[in-house]
């Protein structure tokens, strides 16, 4: 049971942190990607009009969290107070600028909320990264079961440490880099003309990127974590993220060199959940890990939920999801295809 | 601790008054809208078409500040209430899930299309795609008010090994017969606020002499639905809501009514002040036995004042709880006045040429959200000192490792941010209405605005 949820909860996170790192992506790209005002619109309607759709999925982990694992939630939403705010704000931030910045077609209008669209997505991306990297490295985790972490300490990434130090920022960057890289995948095969042929340059070069930084985080969480690596050869869904992530960028690699765009995004999907997947399996069954000593470390079995409840929630929750895709494929079979410069950026006047 | 209490109490208030003040405008005019569409699809009449966009357009400002606005809230049980979420979450959490899974997934797919997305759609899709909205944003108010009600009422749940609370039944968790009142009492209240809205835009439109047509289509829209409404928001469920409190929080309804003492023939305050250190209410305007008629339905009932409970079970704010009782109260009872006033008028087809009717319409829109919040008020102080009635205390349920210095400051950063949303929200809506109906048409470029 406990199995289950933790592989759900695993699934609702991978759904995020693909579709809305292809939105947080193109965002960030937005700037480089489209210079005139004509082209910057097309990068929101690229993302458009299903992009809350794909933030919903962060919404409905934090309530699965909340049923399954109440104990984990506590803990680390407390402990992470003062970064969870900054992520609010910034998804505020986000959700507001592509709501209104079409309404007016005046352009300093545009340029504000152009400019706070693209910030706040390099924020979102930033601080995912660096949730990321919190969580396999680990939290100052004592006695009591309890955190509190500060934005910084000293950068080491043991002991008392805080959510900024060398390996959570090259995490972050590493996260930054590679959504705007499935970012530009996206948009490749959602635009035309000139943003189409840019994105598809930035492609090839931000990939390139990936896969170096890709090297220097694993050696480094080899370095923070080493029993991660050496735990992985007996867990089957290890194995499996490993592979997406080599098949993954080998589709987006041969998918960018020949203009198969759909084979590009698809690549870049598996790649990103290939490396969540690999990540949260090497971590199981320990769902917090105490910097500080092993044995503070919060695991999934000593953590969850009573039994009935879950029970019950099994039985609801895939009837939910299957409602959420029949949603989904209803708004996006309307959505395939080339964004329509026509059709899809908002009428101001 | 004693900080960090104060100051979550208040970033929750804070937050959560504000976030639904746009909520309740999506629930109310969602049903509205889909009305115009059907009548646009039914009657192929462009004016329905016209007043569906129109509106479309008001309620994606609305909905993308409310989804914002939202987002904090769910976080909050987490970051400032994590000890009340290790002890609640495996029952609330239930709700609050399936609120993001069956609600928040519908509404998020749909809004958009709906908003700007009528081209790409066809009318029949676009309809259901709005329908969808409108149910997704009513079903995410059957969720919260559940979890409320569980708060308030507490139903469905047992105690687990380790001290908390555990789920021992869904069914009697989901029908609480809390919910079910509240989230009616809610709703209904929704369509007052959206009702309103409509009324007033109408009447700005008729006092300026614009957009005619539209002008009367939204005063008879607004002024009927805002009849109904406000009748079935105080009976029968106001009603009902009123009775519960007396039977399930006695304590609640005590404050509510300034009722210090026990005692037959309950009499009902309409005027005046609470006086909590002298146990009185200062110059009140008083009307014999009908408390104990309202409350438990015959004159001679008994209704227990503060005196019958241990002083640390009061709410702990009496006068507020009092005024916003009150306050809800005695607008509900305004609303049914005009919204009649102005129906008699428009069955004598005078509502148009009543100029005078027409600026108390336009001007009333504020005032459901004062009702709706005053009525918020009243549910959530008279809860306390409870986080679960009865079951746990708000003082309990704060973050342990947060300091107070901390919640201040993100308490500072959600009113500058606000602030700003609001000014945004108002400026763009402005605009919206000034603009008027006819907007941008299916067939061809925007129109230019001629007036």
């Amino acid at each position: 049971m406990i199995e289950i949820w933790y592989a759900i909860l695993c699934f609702m996170l991978v759904m995020f942190v693909v579709l809305e790192g292809f939105d947080i992506g193109a965002g960030i790209l937005q700037h480089v990607a489209g210079r005139t005002d004509a082209e910057r619109r097309m990068v929101i309607a690229a993302i458009g009009p299903l992009w809350s759709w794909h933030e919903v999925w962060l919404v409905a982990f934090g309530g699965v969290l909340f049923v399954a694992f109440p104990a984990i939630l506590a803990v680390s939403f407390a402990g992470f107070y003062l970064a969870f705010f900054l992520l609010l704000w910034a998804l505020v931030l986000r959700g507001v600028s592509i709501e209104v910045s079409g309404h007016i077609a005046d352009p300093l209008w545009r340029t504000a909320w152009h400019f706070i669209f693209a910030a706040s997505n390099v924020l979102l991306a930033i601080l995912i990264g660096a949730a990321l990297g919190n969580v396999v490295r680990g939290v100052p985790l004592g006695a009591g079961g309890k955190f509190t972490l500060s934005f910084f300490t000293n950068f080491s990434p043991r002991g008392g440490v805080g959510i900024l130090d060398w390996f959570t920022i090259s995490v972050a960057v590493f996260i930054l880099v590679t959504f705007a890289a499935h970012g530009a995948n996206g948009l490749v095969l959602k635009t035309e003309g000139p943003v189409h042929d840019r994105s598809l340059r930035i492609a090839r070069l931000l990939w390139k990127a990936v896969l170096a930084l890709l090297v220097v985080v694993t050696i480094e969480t080899w370095q923070v974590r080493p029993e991660l690596f050496s735990g992985m050869t007996h867990k089957p869904f290890a194995w499996l993220g490993l592979i997406s992530v080599i098949s993954g960028l080998s589709a987006v690699f041969t998918g960018l060199r020949s203009k198969r765009e759909l084979r590009a995004v698809i690549g870049s999907s598996v790649f990103i959940a290939g490396l969540m997947i690999s990540g949260a399996a090497s971590v199981f069954p320990i769902m917090l890990h105490s910097t500080l000593a092993p044995e503070y470390s919060l695991s999934a079995y000593n953590n969850a939920a009573a039994g009935h409840g879950l029970a019950v929630a099994l039985v609801w929750w895939p009837v939910s999801l299957i409602f959420s895709v029949a949603y989904f494929l209803f708004i996006y079979r309307h959505y395939t295809g080339k964004v329509k410069p026509t059709d899809d950026t908002q009428q101001p006047y | 601790m004693e900080e960090t209490l104060f100051w979550s109490r208040l970033q929750f208030a804070f937050t959560i008054t504000y976030h639904y003040l746009f909520p309740q405008l999506t629930m109310g005019l969602a049903w509205i809208i889909v009305f115009f569409k059907w009548r646009h699809v039914k009657t192929g009449e462009e004016r329905y078409g016209d007043a569906a966009r129109f509106w479309a357009r008001i309620f994606g400002i609305n909905f993308g500040v409310g989804v914002v606005t939202g987002i904090p809230m769910e976080f909050q049980f987490g970051t400032n209430w994590a000890e009340f979420s290790k002890f609640s979450g495996n029952v609330i959490g239930q709700t609050l899930a399936m609120e993001g899974m069956f609600a928040f997934f519908l509404e998020s797919a749909m809004v958009g299309a709906m908003v700007w997305g009528e081209k790409r759609l066809g009318p029949r899709n676009h309809f259901l795609a709005t329908a969808g909205v409108a149910l997704g944003s009513w079903l995410s108010g059957y969720f919260i008010l559940t979890t409320n009600a569980f708060m308030q009422h507490p139903a469905g749940h047992s105690a687990a090994a380790d001290g908390t609370l555990q789920l021992a039944n869904l069914a009697a968790f989901l029908l609480n017969p809390w919910a079910m009142i509240m989230f009616l009492h809610n709703q209904c209240a929704a369509l007052v606020t959206g009702s309103f809205v409509v009324a007033a835009v109408g009447a700005l439109y008729a006092l300026r002499g614009r957009h005619a047509e539209q002008a009367s289509l939204f005063l008879k829209t607004g002024t009927l639905v805002g009849l109904f409404s406000c009748l079935l928001v105080a009976f029968p469920t106001g009603d009902q809501q009123a009775k519960m409190v007396a039977k399930h929080q006695p304590v609640a309804l005590a404050a509510m009514e300034g009722r210090f003492h026990s005692g037959t023939n309950a009499e009902l305050n309409i005027i005046g002040q609470p006086n909590v250190r002298e146990q009185r209410i200062d110059n009140p305007v008083r009307v014999p036995s009908v408390l104990s008629i309202l409350a438990f339905g015959h004159v001679s009932a008994n209704v227990q004042g503060l005196d019958s409970f241990p002083e640390d079970e009061w709410p702990t704010n009496i006068e507020l709880l009092y005024y916003a009782f009150h306050i809800m109260a005695g607008l509900g009872t305004l609303f049914i006045l005009l919204m009649g006033i102005a129906n008699f008028q428009r069955w004598r087809g005078r509502l148009e040429k009543s100029r005078g009717l027409l600026w108390v319409l336009m001007l009333a829109f504020p005032f459901p959200y004062i009702a709706t919040t005053a009525g918020w008020m009243t549910a959530e102080l008279g809860r306390q000192p409870w986080l679960i009635f009865k079951l746990y205390r708000t003082s309990q349920g704060v973050s342990e490792v947060v300091s107070g210095g901390d919640v201040l400051f993100t308490l500072i950063g959600f009113t500058g941010l606000y602030f700003v949303l609001g000014v945004l929200y108002l400026f763009l809506i402005g605009r919206e209405i000034a603009h008027g109906p006819q907007g941008v048409s299916l067939t061809g470029k925007p129109e230019v605005s001629h007036d």
